[in-house]
Parts: C-alpha cells; sequence; structure tokens
C-alpha cells in the first residue's frame, strides 16, 4: 500500500516481502520475494552477506522490472523448519490472535454445552 | 523454487490468511528510475514497528491490545546513523528479538553505507522511516501518513525508496 503511495508521488520503490502472494493479490509496483520467516524481510541478524544479496537483487529489479513484477530469490532458510516456524512468533500471542483463540474457544464450550 | 508464502506460518492461520479477501486496485502507480544507481539517492522504509528511544516515543499498542482490528498508523524516523541500542522495538506479531540484535534485517542503514561508500548507489538519504506493520485497515496511510513520509523522502532528495514489510 505505502509502495502504491510512493510511487503515485514520483518515487521509484522495490519491496522485499516474506508473502508475494499478498504482493500479487493486492498489485505492487516491484517485489522481491524470499522465503523467511515473519520479522526477517533481508534474512538473520548478523547475517551480512544475505543482507547484501538481498539489496543487490532488489537495485537490479529497479532497474530492470516492467510495472508489476515480482522476483522470488532461492534463499534457503537455515533453521530447521518446526524450529522456525515457533522462532518468529512473539512471546505472547498478538491481540487478534488472542481473540481468534477466545472466539474458539467460546464456540466450542458451545458446541458442548447443546 | 517459487516461494511459499506460508511456509512458516501453523496451519490455521495459514487458512484464514489465505481466505482474506483482496482487491487489487488498477492501475498500479509506477514510476521508472529516472537515472543510474550511482546517482539516486535511497530512502529506506519498514513495518517493523520499530522507532528511535529517547528522541520519540513507541508506536501505541496499547490500545491495539484493546482493540486488535485497529494498528497505530503513525510513523517513526530513524536517522540512518543511528545505533543500534538506540532501537526500540514493539511490534506485537513478531519476536522483536532479532530486530534488536541487527536493524539491518529491516532497516539496513549499514548495508547501504557500505554500498553507497564502495559507489554502487549515489546516497542513502540522512532518515528512514518506521511504520507498525499487521494494519487492518490501511485508510491513514494513504490519505494522511504515506504522503507525509512520501513529501519528506522528496524534501531530502530521495529518488528512490526499498521497503521491508515486516
Amino acid at each position: 500500500m505505502l509502495a502504491r503511495t510512493f510511487e503515485a508521488a514520483g518515487l521509484s520503490t522495490v519491496l522485499v516481502t516474506m508473502m508475494p502472494y499478498w504482493a500479487e493479490r493486492l498489485g505492487v509496483p516491484r517485489t522481491i520475494g524470499v522465503e523467511f520467516p515473519y520479522g526477517h524481510p533481508l534474512g538473520r541478524p548478523g547475517d551480512r552477506d544475505t543482507q547484501t544479496a538481498v539489496i543487490r537483487e532488489s537495485l537490479r529489479l529497479l532497474e530492470e522490472a516492467a510495472p508489476g513484477e515480482i522476483r522470488e530469490m532461492d534463499l534457503a532458510w537455515p533453521q530447521d523448519l518446526d524450529e522456525a516456524k515457533k522462532d518468529w512468533q512473539p512471546l505472547e500471542p498478538s491481540p487478534i490472535i488472542k481473540m481468534m483463540l477466545e472466539r474458539r474457544k467460546a464456540q466450542r464450550r458451545q458446541q458442548e454445552g447443546t | 523454487m517459487p516461494v511459499d508464502s506460508f511456509k512458516f506460518l501453523p496451519g490455521s492461520i495459514a487458512a484464514y490468511y489465505r481466505g482474506l479477501p483482496a482487491q487489487r486496485e488498477e492501475p498500479l502507480p509506477f514510476t521508472r528510475l529516472s537515472k543510474p544507481l550511482d546517482e539516486c539517492r535511497f530512502a529506506l522504509v519498514t513495518t517493523a514497528g520499530i522507532h528511535q528511544k529517547g528522541v520519540e516515543p513507541p508506536f501505541d499498542t496499547e490500545r491495539e491490545k484493546r482493540e486488535p482490528f485497529w494498528g497505530d498508523p503513525t510513523f517513526r524516523r530513524i536517522p540512518r546513523d543511528v545505533r543500534q541500542e538506540e532501537i526500540g522495538a514493539c511490534h506485537l506479531h513478531t519476536n522483536n528479538r532479532d530486530v534488536l540484535l541487527d536493524l539491518n534485517i529491516a532497516l539496513p542503514v549499514h548495508r547501504f553505507a557500505e554500498l553507497e561508500a564502495e559507489g554502487t548507489i549515489g546516497s542513502l538519504a540522512p532518515t528512514g522511516y518506521s511504520f507498525m506493520g499487521y494494519q487492518m485497515n490501511t485508510t491513514e496511510w494513504r490519505e494522511r501518513y504515506g504522503p507525509e513520509v512520501a513529501a519528506l523522502m522528496k524534501g531530502e532528495g530521495v529518488d528512490a525508496v526499498l521497503l521491508t514489510p515486516f
């Protein structure tokens, strides 16, 4: 959304995202897709090589992209998948997840009660 | 290898996200790069919800806790020479541990300073910008805060922007 606003204001943008699925559905001027856990668009802390590789690819896309282009990078996340799935999550569930979990619990209680 | 956007999400949440409606608006705004990279000035924008401690206040997460469908739509300025220990983070949807270790995973100021020094890019602007991610309603971004940041960037002579949703 912000990318579209900036482009409309005359700035060229490139967006690095863990969710190219949304970039495709919403329409983003230029997108780099990375298969990293949330909260890590440029990789792991201290991993200068990966951070620089993602940025260099972003700069290439900035020069070459056709409008709406999505380029996906082939970079594997080095952590065990089960561990990685837990590791990026907040220490306590976000307000919206908390609300959904409470709703589901209430529904279950209701079903069990009837 | 196509990127799996849902790889790191628990199954139930992935299914919920996949089902959310999305409206693609046409036409897509697009500004071609007007000069070579080594003449361009860059700005960095993230939705990591970080701020510079002691200079600007954190985002309003108390209201988000009370109203889970609300997100603080304002932004914070992060100077390019910010020190890691000055970074504060309060994103409620991710673990902030890693960005508190290395802000370059979200706002790569040091990587861009290196690219500036080697002459790959023209320069990195003095100021970067941080928003709070996970906004269900982007009206205020679109109508107020997005245009405000665009104007601030243009005021610093910015040509191109790297965005990192968090």
